[in-house]
């Protein structure tokens, strides 16, 4: 009897069970998404909104519908804090590159059974606390630390001054976030089949240009995800700026930081935010095609 | 996986430059950890080895407060981040429809946007409906960009897991929901153990998030520590600096070990780096 009811309760729940398992599958979406929605889109769009605002008199942030703050955005120096911040970011993607690549190189293809380690090795430091490797740079870098005193006690020189040069920023941005180029170059090399390298090696003649014919544009992919993945966080940083850089050094960060801590012009922040989030879209955008139709055409 | 490897001798240049690279990597950190243990103010002469900055470490009451909250907030946003990003990583891999993929981007974009952009976004929605900036604040901060991160993860997880199971539940009489609870679930602790370990060691170590949505007091400990890095070196922050490093490694290596030791399977270290085959 009871075995009968279960067959025909089952037999009845398997016609409607699409519809069942959408509805379920519908409702765990529901609050993330909700979520998501309230949390990120619509605190974007407020963002935007307010880019549009004024500063009341009495100092607060009220919505408006004035283009005061991008008219604001066009003068010679936040226009030079703008390309400055692009070049900071330029750098330090090539810099990334030309460190990560070997890197990622060496230990895909000549790490053997230490590959894991030595990857590990590289992934546990970098998701630290990017504060307080910042600090460690400042901490060495500055007037009294200890490369400084390196370089007086060989009598190499009287001390350097290393903070508040752009490279000590640029550097900084690098020590930051090269590990998100090497990470997808190294997942790239691993999935590379290493016979194509050996055929390189009987067609081209020499490990140079296999590597140019052959390697690197297999491990293109990679590469170019690498790339999108330092240069977004770089263009927005303002913690290396802040704490290894100087008012010469400031990029745009500094300046929305200021804007809502120090400033309190949040209208005119909000502004360069939006400026900020539109740059990186349509640098994103012209990168992603271009990519994507080399990749075609190779 | 057990492929002959004979590839062309060692590239001297890229060895030469990993050496370098892990030289200049573990440098920096090692003389934080080395003279915060220095017994003089030096941070560039070591005399002598003392505990006494770690000492001093303890008797700040305004540093313990920090710690606590962060501890509390980095606690608070794992097990929400973990229900959420659960949920729709659930729902994700099942809904297949335009909108599933729309919502899928949706969540992913966090990733890609500068915190900076995020925090100054939270901060405007948070005082926009009058929330007062505290510890609340941080937390659903922290909440919201750690989602993807489980979610990627989660659905890492879910891909290796076979629908089949789940079928062969249904036909034995579960509904739909015990289904997921009896079945689904339990194949995904690894992966969620992972998630949570690293979601807690990014949102405790955050910096950025937490400097926007802040109140006054108490300040989360990255807003603390960093608000002294301004105004210059010591061997205070080098002691604090050492304790919070080797808390995240701790918490790191075992995001990545951990979940390989509970199931076979992937772990977060597959999925940073593009998974093992």
């Amino acid at each position: 009897m009871a075995a009968e009811a279960r067959a025909e309760a089952r037999a009845e729940a398997r016609t409607p069970r699409s519809a069942q398992r959408t509805w379920l599958w519908g409702a765990l979406l529901a609050l993330p998404t909700a979520w998501m929605v309230t949390f990120f889109v619509f605190a974007m769009a407020i963002v935007v909104l307010l880019s549009f605002g004024r500063t009341t008199n009495d100092g607060f942030p009220a919505f408006a519908t004035s283009t005061a703050n991008y008219r604001a955005l066009w003068n010679d120096v936040y226009l030079e804090l703008f390309v400055r911040s692009l070049l900071y970011a330029l750098a330090t993607v090539v810099i990334a590159v030309l460190i990560a690549y070997p890197v990622a190189y060496a230990i895909a293809l000549h790490g053997g059974r230490y590959k894991n380690a030595l990857i590990a090795a590289i992934v546990v430091p970098f998701f630290a606390s990017y504060l307080i490797r910042m600090y460690a740079w400042k901490a060495l870098l500055s007037d009294d630390g200890l490369v400084n005193s390196g370089l007086r006690k060989t009598g190499l020189s009287d001390g350097v001054t290393f903070l508040n040069t752009p490279w000590a920023v640029i550097g900084g941005l690098v020590y930051g976030f090269v590990v998100f180029m090497i990470l997808p170059i190294y997942a790239s090399l691993e999935r590379l089949d290493v016979s194509l390298i050996e055929a390189g090696k009987d067609l081209y003649h020499g490990p140079v240009r296999t590597f140019f014919a052959v390697t690197l544009p297999a491990t293109r992919a990679g590469l170019y995800g690498g790339v999108l993945l330092v240069f977004l966080p770089a263009l927005g940083d303002f913690v290396s700026a802040q704490l290894l850089g100087g008012a010469n050094t400031f990029m745009l960060g500094n300046l929305v930081q200021q804007q809502f801590n120090e400033g309190q012009n949040w209208p005119l922040g909000s502004a360069l935010t939006v400026a900020l989030m539109a740059a990186l879209t349509v640098l994103m955008v012209v990168y992603l095609r271009a990519t994507s139709t080399e990749a075609r055409e190779a | 996986m057990a492929r002959p490897r004979r590839v062309e001798r060692k590239p001297a240049l890229a060895v030469a430059v990993t050496v370098v690279f892990f030289a200049w990597l573990y440098l920096p950190i090692l003389a934080v950890a080395l003279f915060s243990l220095n017994d003089k103010k030096s941070l560039s002469r070591f005399s002598g080895f003392s505990l006494r900055w770690y000492d001093e470490l303890v008797h700040n009451s305004a540093l313990i407060d920090s710690l606590v909250a962060s501890l509390e907030i980095a606690s608070v946003a794992t097990a929400g981040s973990l229900v959420l990003g659960t949920m729709l990583a659930l729902g994700l891999e099942r809904v297949t429809s335009r909108r599933g993929r729309v919502i899928g981007a949706v969540t992913l974009l966090p990733l890609v946007t500068p915190e900076i952009v995020t925090g100054v976004a939270a901060l405007l929605l948070f005082t926009g409906v009058g929330l007062k900036l505290s510890m609340g604040t941080v937390i659903l901060a922290e909440i919201t960009f750690s989602i993807a991160y489980v979610t990627v993860i989660v659905r890492g997880r879910l891909a290796g897991v076979s629908r089949e199971v789940e079928e062969a539940a249904r036909d034995l009489g579960c509904t739909p929901f015990q289904a997921v609870r009896l079945v689904t679930l339990p194949t995904l602790v690894p992966a969620l153990v992972g998630a949570g370990l690293l979601v807690f060691a990014l949102v405790f170590d955050d910096f950025v998030l937490a400097f926007f949505t802040t109140g006054v007091d108490p300040q989360p400990l990255p807003v603390r520590v960093y608000s002294s890095i301004r105004f210059g070196v010591s061997p205070a922050i080098n002691a604090i600096g050492t304790l919070m490093l080797l808390a995240s490694a701790l918490l790191i290596v075992a995001a990545l070990v951990l979940p390989r030791l509970l199931g076979r399977g992937t772990s977060s270290l597959d999925l940073i780096t593009g998974g093992r085959r």
